[in-house]
């Protein structure tokens, strides 16, 4: 008895650690976060001020909040958008063996495994409009400088470059891991058949391939929504709000100015746009992703 | 958040360790005021040292001066172990102070830079020291803190900290390349000399200023126009008045004509020293916690440096700067007597004269400056003492709980107008000041 008892109880016992820490990581705080966007709160004084609704609908007419919404919005389209077709192009070409290969494989992977920190150091002084490497570059061809992250019109997209560059590694990695899954069986049998190079890839390698696309696609989207560390710092939201993001909006709101509720209230928003954005995605793609 | 989470749950499993190591009979107040509570009652029973956190803001020599205070103290007696720990800048440490004081396990003393006394105080944050000052008032002389620099020590007339590391804005002159610019090497008196000095720099190719948009020295720009940023009742912003909008404009006349440039980000501060220590920019906005440093730099890369008061435009005026020493609530009434002397020992006299010459720091005290050593010190580097000087046309900061988001909300009005040919400075305060107004008159 005992025994069987044991039996049914051991898996549960087994996960329990791994349980807990999400539970106490991940489940409590989401839930303690909502219940916290109903307050006016500061963190620190003993009493909150419950205030209904009030935080949501002074965060919707904020104008300031949909120029970050907007900004978060085109940061994570061009950075999902960019990093993968890129990556994509990448993997193809450097699918296949050989010592040169190997060697630009693990050549753009390098940027994965450098801190976020010190590469945003590196590319603010990359980027510095007047000593900046990239200007000097970019006046070898005869163009004029670019003012980077000193301009809202250029702010942004700068950001989005530094990201891109970032994640081309790990993607192309992954996506090279998908290729090499795919069997070359059918590979000869499209040749046997004559299909042209573009047909093979749009016909068959995209949709073998597609399971990785759809993965990598939510994990970019996912951790472009939530990018802080180059606006932290490399440009602190600025300048005019241009590069101002919800994750960065939260936390200048929580800990800069002392409103909790508020920030909290930001932070349900943008549980939500990503809920919605997953369910989306997994609606729209599992419907033409290759399961085998 | 999550920051806080993690530490009530470290907490969490800190009490429950102690529960586990058979603390028994012990019904302990919450888990999160555990840690603290041990340390108190092992200092008590034992005889042993009571331990206190001491929490600080940034590194290089800044940090040196702060370690050395704290090693000093701890060496100076053998009841009270300070155990001094980095926070990162002022805006980090704040924003850890806060988390920290949320899940109970606050510093009991910390740095806090001057303008977020009145945040911290007003929120229940800060012990007031008023108590400890009377009992102690002949050890430590408040009156002799120079007057200048008690402004923001009192929140609505209580006392809740003492000055430690305390500054003003100077400018930071590189007299080599003036020199080699033709130039007087004793710098631009007023806003207009700047501005031909500017345009002088320019032609050899050099920037006259590396400046980022900062409300520190927004704030000294408004005093030089001889206007103030809010109201005398603190509840709404004169940001649109002649008097502030004059900067601005001042700001956006040398930016468009390239004579200043204007860093961006978490690294516009450094951008500005590192384009001044690299002879890029012949002057700089800092504070004068920056003396020491300039001096080795200017060493190291060969060239002579000067400082002196910030230009003035109808007349000279700055904020202060820096940070005071402030004790958290909360404490129990042995931390509370071991935070008090741990504050008065780092403001001594002593203490003050140390970090001045250490860092650059202003000398907090009257009899410092009346020391042999700090006046042969300025005999032999009259760079230390122009903020000293300077301290005649000073005022203290903004203390008003809205303050930061309304800095930020200043800073980008002005990034604006700077940077867009469309909007003016008038209107880009206009917009500000109107913002500024309901977040201060709540």
């Amino acid at each position: 008895m005992t025994s069987r008892l044991w039996e049914k109880l051991k898996p549960y016992g087994m996960i329990s650690p791994s349980l807990a820490v999400f539970g106490i990581f991940f489940i409590y705080p989401i839930f303690y976060m909502i219940y916290l966007s109903f307050f006016d709160w500061n963190f620190v004084s003993p009493t909150k001020n419950y205030v209904g609704l009030q935080n949501f609908t002074d965060l919707l007419s904020d104008k300031e909040f949909m120029q970050v919404l907007l900004n978060t919005t085109i940061y994570t389209f061009a950075t999902v958008s960019l990093t993968l077709s890129i990556s994509l192009a990448i993997a193809l070409w450097l699918n296949r063996s050989g010592l040169f290969y190997g060697f630009v494989q693990g050549a753009i992977f390098s940027p994965h495994i450098i801190s976020l920190v010190s590469i945003s150091l590196l590319w603010s002084w990359l980027m510095d409009p007047e000593y900046g490497l990239l200007n000097w570059v970019i006046g070898l061809f005869g163009l004029s400088p670019l003012q980077w992250l000193s301009h809202p019109d250029t702010s942004l997209m700068s950001l989005i470059l530094v990201a891109v560059w970032k994640g081309i590694g790990f993607n192309t990695l992954v996506f090279i891991a998908g290729l090499q899954s795919i069997p070359p069986s059918i590979y000869e049998a499209a040749a046997l058949d004559r299909s042209k190079r573009w047909r093979t890839f749009r016909k068959l390698t995209l949709p073998m391939l597609s399971p990785t696309l759809f993965f990598l696609a939510i994990m970019s989207m996912i951790g472009s929504f939530q990018v802080f560390e180059t606006i932290a710092i490399m440009t602190q939201g600025g300048p005019v709000n241009s590069t101002n993001t919800l994750v960065y909006y939260i936390y200048e709101y929580g800990f800069r100015f002392f409103k909790i509720g508020y920030a909290s209230a930001a932070g349900v928003m943008l549980l939500i746009i990503v809920g919605v954005l997953t369910i989306i995605y997994f609606r729209m793609l599992s419907k033409r992703v290759h399961y085998r | 958040m999550k920051r806080r989470k993690r530490r009530s749950f470290l907490t969490l499993m800190l009490g429950m360790a102690m529960m586990l190591s058979a603390c028994g009979g012990e019904s302990g107040g919450g888990a999160a005021t555990n840690a603290s509570a041990v340390s108190a009652n092992t200092g008590n029973a034992s005889g042993e040292k009571i331990q206190i956190k001491y929490w600080y803001a940034f590194g290089e020599k800044i940090e040196e001066a702060k370690q050395e205070l704290v090693k000093r103290f701890n060496e100076s007696q053998d009841k009270i172990e300070v155990v001094a720990e980095y926070q990162g800048n002022y805006d980090d440490l704040h924003a850890k102070v806060q988390a920290a004081f949320a899940a109970g396990d606050a510093p009991a003393v910390t740095d806090l830079e001057i303008a977020s006394t009145g945040t911290f105080a007003r929120y229940g944050m800060l012990q007031e020291l008023a108590p400890f000052a009377e009992k102690d008032k002949d050890q430590l002389k408040i009156d002799d803190f120079n007057p200048g620099l008690m402004g923001n020590a009192y929140v609505d007339g209580k006392l809740y900290g003492l000055p430690f590391m305390r500054s003003t804005p100077i400018m930071y002159m590189n007299v080599s390349l003036l020199e080699k610019a033709g130039l007087d090497p004793a710098g631009p008196k007023t806003w207009a000399e700047f501005e031909e000095y500017g345009r002088v720099l320019k032609e050899k190719g050099i920037t006259a200023m590396t400046m980022p948009v900062d409300i520190w020295f927004y704030e000294g720009l408004v005093a030089q126009s001889g206007g103030q940023v809010l109201a005398e009742d603190g509840k709404s912003g004169l940001f649109n008045t002649p008097e502030a909008v004059e900067p601005v404009e001042f700001w956006k006349k040398l930016a468009s004509e390239g004579l200043i440039k204007i860093p961006v980000g978490d690294e516009a501060g450094a951008t500005a020293d590192k384009d001044w220590a690299n002879q890029t920019s012949a002057f700089k906005f800092g504070s004068t916690a920056g003396v020491a440093g300039a001096i080795d730099i200017s060493k190291g890369n060969n060239f002579e440096f000067d400082t002196a008061f910030m230009p003035a435009n109808k007349s000279y005026g700055v904020p202060t700067g820096g940070c005071q020493l402030v004790m958290t609530s909360k404490l129990s009434e042995e931390e509370q007597a071991a935070a008090w002397e741990f504050i008065k020992f780092m403001t001594t006299t002593e203490s003050t004269i140390y970090q001045s010459k250490h860092v650059g720091y202003l000398p907090t005290r009257l009899s410092a400056l009346e020391t042999e050593e700090m006046q042969s010190l300025y005999k032999e580097y009259p760079q230390y003492k122009v903020a000293v000087d300077q301290l005649e046309y000073a005022r203290p900061r903004p203390m008003e709980t809205a303050y930061p988001e309304v800095a930020k909300l200043v800073k980008s009005a002005i990034e604006k107008t700077l940077l867009d040919p469309k909007v003016t400075p008038q209107q880009a305060m206009d917009e500000a000041n109107e913002k500024a107004n309901a977040l201060l008159s709540k």
